[in-house]
């Protein structure tokens, strides 16, 4: 038996490649289970989310990582290290925070060289001179070095917290719900910018959303989370096509369910693999399921066009239709008589939880 | 347009005016007064004899042992009081119990309900023979003396005024921004360094508020040095006693106002300059 | 600006505290009394149901009473209220100066007032007080009173305030803790800087604290002559380093240990010894201050007519001798003295031999209003 096996037969090491590592972590507040005997492995250099409705324990989760909090049981491990009790203070991550917490009092360099200057020995001055110029280049806030933190914008102020955060070289990056203050337009570029920086820092990033839009485009794994507990880990496009649960489906993008074969399952079709033409003799070959529906609404958004479709014993349910299926490019019009059907592989039968 | 913008403007000044007349008569007119006074004559039998002389004013030297003794013992008590007033408001702020919070700043408050008289007499009998140099002697150091020395004043301000310096620290730490803690914490600082670097200096605006309320109201004290001090810790409230109750050379006696409000006066605006002046940019990013 | 706030009398105050330091009043009474009086001190209070007596028939409202401290019998203000329906408001000073100030930065709102005999002429020429109708002081007989302490409330004939005792200045020492027996002022300063030091007390005014500072030299206790007072200054400025403090309310200190040796009125003599009989209390044998205070009623008096009736309420002999009693001072009143235990008449602390009276001095006015005095007065405390 080698080291390495020993030390992982000890539960000395965690993982070989996790950075970051949950085993069993329950906290408890009072009466209150706010993670529930979780287990989760970060991977070195992705980009991680955690998605769930608020109160779910993903807040819980990133601040035990961050060393805030201490699970009621079960270990934390950062690179391989069980750092379970450690505070936050000597733990090798750092987090963006929600509202950023840049310190008021001190200017913009100031604050992205705090991490720096806490250090032991603390780096010469030149050092850390350079380092600040080089973290906030990075975020493209050269020159801004001596600025307040009141004179800059909600988007320059969330840059000077990466910078201050990403100027530690963190093994990983805990983000907590970090574009929530932002306008939705700041958002998107700001989303775009993290992903890049992301790529050309290589540091690992765990972000925590409530916003499902937000972890499905910028993560290469999303983790869903329901009242405590990890209902379903991979990446966005697993949890989009092979969701385990009616929850998941229901979480990540839109879909209609319908009745299932049993009590406990529902039948899940996403709008976009729904057809749609004048009459069931129009709808493509390969078409299994094919019905009479009726136009109850329609919503034109440009490269697809939004129908809410009723039949007779499925009731209501959503299709999305790209532009090229449409009739001599028009549309069909409300109370219309159309036809609707998809292709057996569209159904997914799930537990209706 | 001019109409309806006219309106308010009247409204604001009619808001404003009970203010700005009892600003006048409660502040302005009074010091007019001293100002008038600052320049006369003692009258043959004491109080203002009208005249014009800078007499007053260049006989203030007489009162600097005074002026040394106010200018010394109020501020070591002010930064003795803030000392002390500082952790008790981190305890109440940061670390107790918020159920009992109120309950503990209301017993910090108490003392105020109390007669002040009361209060240093009961500090008379605690710093006199009988009281605290009694136990000290017991433990092996006789013959120690603190009431009627500088040491009892400064005993007594740092009783008297912690209740003034508590409550701006209080505030002060209470709105501070916990997660600016955990930032901090996360980026490697131990507890003692955020305190130091992130707790302290965002809880200075309040503690230069305390300073500045006791440090002014030390300054023009003279039932403390009074009782505390048995007349021989003499401060400029002293010296105004005696010159309008016992000699009564009031024109003498507004020289010294004036002097002591001056220096009152320097103290508001440095306060303003270096405190305010920032904090106010702070308030800002804050909120 | 009262140096003595009032949010409760002092004088209660100390007398409470001292009962509560004898151990006849529990803790929880002396807290009640003297911490939680934080109002005004209205003293008597209106009591409901008791109809005033028909010789004060018409009186009403509130009646403001400036004295000095322990200086008056609480039951007699409370019998006072009761037959009355007037509520006395009695505030407490330090110093005729002070009392003087006051008066003349005017709108006092005090009734009844109680200077000591070298100020009244002041007063008068100041137009501060108004004269005294005797007819309407039935009670007060001057036949009765001795002349000595009555002459300086008349002034060309008129009466301008009546007297309510007398005493004299000297000191008082702690026999237990000195082991000399001084007997003069000389002893006295000399004391001071020596073998008493850090523990002697004088008065926070000058008249007798610059006045037995000259006696140390033989001079006038009256003396404005500048080269004497010159001397007088230097003496104290050097003996200022020795004494535990300045302060007319010295009684605590002596009392808690603090102080050994003070400059002392008869009263509070016999109020020490009452308590504490290792209290010696020196008239000095350079002689010092003899004094009587008036009741006098001021120029702008809210309420005339019950002070009227109260300084005649309070010179009836047998009220008199009560408040004799609780404070300690003689009454120059003939009729009052009559009533007044046998043991107090023999006390040679209040009523002292002839040989010891005499070499003692009325304190003057020119002697109470002089600049110089007051501004070395202002020199020594500020030193």
């Amino acid at each position: 038996m080698n080291l390495f096996m020993y030390q992982l037969h000890r539960g000395v090491v965690g993982e070989v490649d996790s950075v970051i590592e949950f085993r069993k972590v329950t906290k408890r507040f009072g009466d209150v289970v706010a993670v529930a005997d979780n287990d989760l492995a970060v991977m070195p250099g992705e980009f991680l989310s955690i998605l769930g409705p608020s109160g779910c324990g993903k807040t819980t989760s990133l601040r035990m990582m961050a060393g805030f909090e201490q699970p009621t049981s079960g270990e934390v491990f950062i690179r391989g290290a069980n750092v379970t009790g450690v505070p936050a203070y000597r733990r090798p991550v750092n987090m963006v925070f929600q509202h950023y917490a840049l310190f008021p009092h001190l200017a913009v360099s100031a604050n992205v060289s705090y991490g720096l200057r806490q250090r032991s020995p603390k780096p010469a001055a030149a050092e850390i001179a350079r380092a600040v110029d080089e973290a906030l280049a990075m975020v493209r806030l050269s020159g801004y070095g001596q600025r307040r933190i009141h004179e800059l914008s909600g988007g320059q102020q969330q840059r000077v917290a990466l910078a201050r955060a990403l100027i530690n070289r963190p093994a990983v990056l805990l983000l907590d719900e970090p574009l929530a203050a932002l306008d939705r337009k700041l958002r998107r570029d700001m989303q775009i910018e993290l992903q890049n920086l992301q790529r050309d820092v290589g540091i690992t990033f765990l972000l925590v959303t409530h916003d499902q839009e937000e972890a499905l485009s910028m993560s290469d794994r999303v983790c869903v989370m329901r009242e405590g507990r990890i209902v379903q880990t991979g990446s966005p496009r697993e949890l989009y096509d092979r969701p385990v649960s009616r929850y998941v489906a229901d979480f990540v993008g839109k879909t209609n369910f319908f009745k299932g074969p049993s009590a406990g399952e529902v039948l899940s079709i996403r709008p976009e693999l729904i057809d749609i033409a004048a009459s069931e003799a129009e709808l493509p070959a390969g078409v299994s399921a094919r019905f009479s529906v009726k136009v109850l609404n329609r919503i034109f958004l440009g490269e697809h066009t939004e129908y809410v479709v009723a039949h007779a014993r499925l009731g209501e349910f959503m299709v999305m239709a790209p532009r090229k299926t449409e009739r001599h490019a028009g549309l069909y019009e409300i109370g219309e008589m159309i036809a609707a059907g998809w292709r057996p592989e569209a159904e997914r039968i799930l537990p209706n939880d | 347009m001019t109409r309806s913008a006219g309106r308010p403007q009247i409204l604001t000044a009619a808001l404003l005016a009970p203010a700005v007349l009892l600003f006048a008569v409660m502040l302005l007119a009074p010091l007019l007064v001293i100002v008038v006074f600052a320049f006369g004559e003692r009258a043959p039998a004491g109080g203002y004899a009208a005249a014009f002389t800078f007499d007053n004013f260049l006989n203030l030297p007489a009162r600097g042992k005074a002026f040394i003794n106010t200018l010394t013992l109020a501020p070591i008590g002010t930064l003795l009081t803030a000392v002390i007033a500082f952790p008790v408001a981190y305890f109440l702020a940061l670390r107790c119990d918020p159920k009992w919070r109120v309950t503990l700043l209301v017993l910090v408050m108490a003392p105020f309900w109390t007669s002040q008289l009361l209060r240093y007499y009961a500090w008379i009998m605690l710093l006199g023979a009988k009281g605290v140099p009694a136990w000290l002697s017991y433990l092996g150091f006789p013959d120690i003396r603190i009431i009627n020395t500088p040491w009892a004043v400064l005993i007594g301000a740092v009783y008297g005024y912690l209740p003034l310096m508590v409550p701006p620290i209080y505030v002060s730490l209470e709105k501070l921004d916990k997660r600016l803690l955990e930032a901090s914490s996360d980026l490697g600082a131990t507890p003692l360094r955020s305190f130091l670097q992130v707790t302290l200096p965002l809880a200075l605006p309040g503690v230069a508020t305390g300073a500045m309320l006791v440090f002014i109201l030390l300054m023009g004290d003279y039932i403390l040095p009074q009782y505390l001090g048995g007349g021989k810790v003499f401060f400029i409230g002293n010296a105004l006693v005696d010159l309008f109750l016992q000699s009564r050379n009031w024109p003498y006696g507004a020289a010294v106002s004036l002097a002591l409000v001056a220096i009152m006066f320097v103290t508001i605006l440095v306060y303003m300059r270096f405190v305010l002046g920032g904090s106010g940019q702070r308030r800002v990013a804050l909120v | 600006m009262t140096k003595q706030p009032d949010f409760i009398p002092t004088s209660k105050f100390l007398d409470e505290l001292r009962r509560y330091q004898k151990g006849s009043v529990s803790r929880r009474h002396f807290l009640g009394v003297t911490g939680l009086g934080m109002a005004a001190a209205v003293l008597g209070g209106a009591v409901p149901g008791l109809r005033p007596r028909k010789a004060y028939a018409g009186l009403s409202g509130t009646l403001n009473f400036t004295t000095w401290p322990s200086y008056f019998a609480q039951e007699n203000l409370d019998n006072f209220t009761k037959n009355t329906g007037v509520k006395i408001n009695v505030a407490v000073f330090g110093s005729n100066e002070e009392m003087l100030a006051k008066l003349q930065a005017g709108s006092t709102g005090w009734d009844v007032f109680v200077p000591t005999n070298y100020a009244i002429s002041t007063y008068k020429d100041l137009n501060l007080i108004q004269p005294i109708d005797l007819a309407r002081l039935p009670n007060y007989d001057p036949a009765t009173q001795e002349q000595r302490f009555t002459a300086e409330g008349i002034i060309d004939g008129q009466v301008w305030a009546v007297p309510k005792d007398w005493g004299t200045t000297g000191y008082t020492y702690n026999s237990k803790a000195m082991s000399q027996k001084p007997t003069t002022w000389k002893e006295f300063w000399d004391l001071t800087r020596n073998e008493a030091t850090g523990r002697v007390m004088v008065h926070d005014y000058q008249l007798t604290t610059i006045g037995n500072a000259l006696k140390y030299f033989g001079y006038s206790f009256n003396s404005n002559d500048p080269k004497e007072l010159g001397e007088a200054e230097k003496l104290l400025i050097e003996a200022k380093p020795h004494l535990f403090g300045i302060n007319s309310d010295y009684k605590p200190s002596l009392i808690a240990g603090d102080a050994w040796m003070s400059v002392c009125w008869t009263g509070d003599a016999v109020q020490l010894q009452r308590d504490m009989p290792e209290f010696v209390y020196v008239l000095a044998k350079e002689g010092g201050e003899i004094w009587s205070d008036f009741y006098a009623i001021t120029k702008d008096a809210p309420n005339p007519d019950a002070a009227y009736a109260f300084i005649d309420y309070i010179l009836t002999p047998q009220i008199n001798a009560v408040e004799v009693q609780a404070h300690g001072y003689p009454s120059p009143d003939s009729r009052t003295n009559k009533l007044v235990p046998k043991e107090m008449l023999d006390n040679p602390v209040l009523y002292p031999a002839a040989e010891a009276l005499s070499p003692l001095e009325f304190g003057a006015a020119a002697t109470l209003t002089n600049p110089l005095r007051a501004e070395i007065m202002a020199r020594f405390k500020a030193a």
